[in-house]
């Protein structure tokens, strides 16, 4: 008999892969690790926390903490990626309260929504400081492909019931 | 949000949250245009410290690479061996001819007395730098690459990336022992740059949509597109592309790429730097041609805003009159000044001047 991972061992998966994702792309191995098309695992990190209720100050910090590890490995302004991260994060946060039916449908649709916004931050910070020449497509590109792997590593970030989901009506 | 009696109180996360975004916000417009202050100095010194871990991160990976690539050679290596062979003779016949030709270029380069410009002109080659490169950019908004030899090295902001093939780009950051280099395709480079046989003039403009990849794809997946081009009618699919040192920040004469139409219509360059991965790459110094008024050569000259150009010919054309008695030359030639006619008539068999033919020297005082 397996006996399923705990939540907390789930967790540390997830923190492990955001972090992966973060520093890989910065390493010389290969098409596969650039990004894109690698994913922005923050993302789901930033969304998954938010959802599952996570208002301490542990979530932001590290989110934090993550944005600027990557502006630092990325060559880009420092605050960047922490900025997106953390509009992830707050904006994971309003969709937890809306979202009624917390299902995998709903979930989904929520982290969707989650990185569209994020490509529009983007394209508004990204300007102040790289220049206007800076072209977000190749962001929006990771971002999508995020969104499209989020199903499968749902489990990592967040549960489906809606017990854990503070905003979430029971 | 929790609801706390009647009123809705907001968690102390979601508080740190909006603040850090506000203070990451202000951080990325702080730096905007700034070259220097903490910013750059946490950076570079970031880039140190990751550098240094790309090194030894990628350590196993590149000797892993390595033998896997020699354990597959060795299943093929007779038939390798002969193709080898036969690609080596024919090697030999271009060697004989490639050395033919530089003797002959070198010949003309001489009689010209043209500088070296196999790095562009004013590189300083013997003071170049060797570096491997040991990190992608991690993010999709820039493109740069970062270089194992920094300021302990002898790197400056500014100084120039080539590898074999050609250009890579600029040295836009220097930490202690590591490089940051922009290149060439990132959106924020504008290069001027020209045809090498047309002398075309254009801006090479970065449009990359894809990070930087250093082993095993070429690093550049969209190729730079031609703005500015002047001239255009006369620039010519394949022709080489080198840089023109126009605004000072590249020396003249470094190979970009070969021009290519697209089907849009535009003018892309295929970086000849892409041909292969790019590994390790030379660093050049280059400090920029100043302008002639900045080091300005007392040599009796005509002043700038001289009125006559005929004086300025004659100062280059003319011998200068000596100052002190010198021997006379063995043979003197005859001075070619044409005599007024009332002074000394011209002989009959001398024939007149037409009209519309220009004079044969400048009119010119009489020399004692």
């Amino acid at each position: 008999m397996i006996r399923p991972p705990s939540r907390a061992a789930l967790r540390a998966w997830g923190l492990a892969l955001a972090v992966l994702s973060v520093i890989l792309p910065a390493l010389p191995l290969g098409p596969i690790f650039a990004q894109p098309p690698m994913p922005l695992a923050v993302l789901w990190a930033a969304y998954g926390w938010a959802a599952e209720d996570e208002s301490g100050w542990r979530a932001p910090t590290t989110l934090a903490a993550l944005g600027l590890l990557h502006d630092q490995l990325a060559g880009g302004p420092y605050g960047l990626f922490a900025v997106l991260y953390l509009s992830a994060f707050l904006v994971g946060r309003v969709a937890a309260v809306v979202m009624s039916a917390p299902n995998i449908v709903s979930l989904w649709g929520g982290f969707i929504v989650t990185t569209l916004i994020t490509i529009g931050i983007a394209y508004i910070v990204a300007p102040l400081g790289l220049g206007r020449n800076v072209s977000v497509g190749p962001y929006a590109e990771a971002a999508v492909i995020t969104a499209i792997l989020f199903p499968l590593v749902r489990p990592l970030y967040m549960s489906a019931s809606a017990s854990q989901r503070a905003g979430a009506r029971r | 949000m929790r609801r706390t009696g009647g009123g809705r109180r907001i968690a102390p996360g979601v508080l740190l949250a909006i603040a850090l975004v506000i203070g990451g916000v202000a951080l990325v417009a702080i730096q905007a245009g700034r070259n220097g202050g903490f910013g750059q100095a946490a950076q570079q010194a970031g880039d140190g410290a990751a550098g240094a871990a790309g090194r030894a991160a990628t350590g196993p990976a590149r000797a892993g690479e390595d033998f896997f690539s020699r354990v597959a050679g060795l299943w093929n290596s007779a038939d390798r061996i002969e193709e080898l062979e036969s690609e080596n003779r024919e090697l030999q016949a271009w060697r004989e001819l490639a050395e033919r030709l530089a003797e002959r270029n070198a010949r003309y380069e001489a009689l010209l007395r043209m500088p070296a410009d196999a790095f562009g002109e004013g590189a300083d080659v013997d003071n170049s730098i060797a570096a491997q490169l040991v990190l992608d950019s991690g993010g999709p908004f820039t493109r740069t690459l970062v270089a194992n030899a920094g300021a302990d090295h002898g790197v400056r902001v500014g100084y120039i990336a080539v590898n074999e093939n050609g250009l890579i780009g600029r040295v836009v950051s220097v930490g202690g022992r590591s490089a940051r280099i922009l290149m060439l395709d990132d959106y924020n480079s504008r290069i001027p740059v020209m045809g090498e046989a047309s002398r075309v003039r254009a801006v090479l403009a970065g449009q990359a949509t894809r990070p930087p990849d250093l082993y095993t794809h070429p690093f550049q997946m969209q190729a730079p597109r031609l703005d500015f081009i002047v001239g255009a009618q006369s620039l010519r699919e394949g022709e080489r592309i080198v840089t023109s040192g126009d605004g000072g920040l590249y020396p003249r004469g470094i190979p970009v790429g070969v021009a290519r139409a697209s089907n849009d219509g535009q003018w892309r360059v295929a970086l000849a730097a892409s041909q292969r991965p790019i590994d390790f790459v030379r660093i050049l110094p280059f400090v920029g041609i100043e302008r002639p008024e900045d080091s300005l050569v007392d040599d009796g000259g005509p002043p700038l805003a001289s009125a006559s150009s005929v004086n300025a010919v004659g100062r280059e054309t003319v011998t200068p009159a000596p100052t002190t008695p010198t021997p006379p030359p063995a043979a003197p030639r005859p001075p070619r000044v044409v005599q007024p006619q009332a002074a000394a008539p011209a002989p009959v068999e001398t024939p007149q001047p037409q009209p519309e033919a220009p004079p044969a020297s400048p009119p010119a005082e009489p020399q004692e």
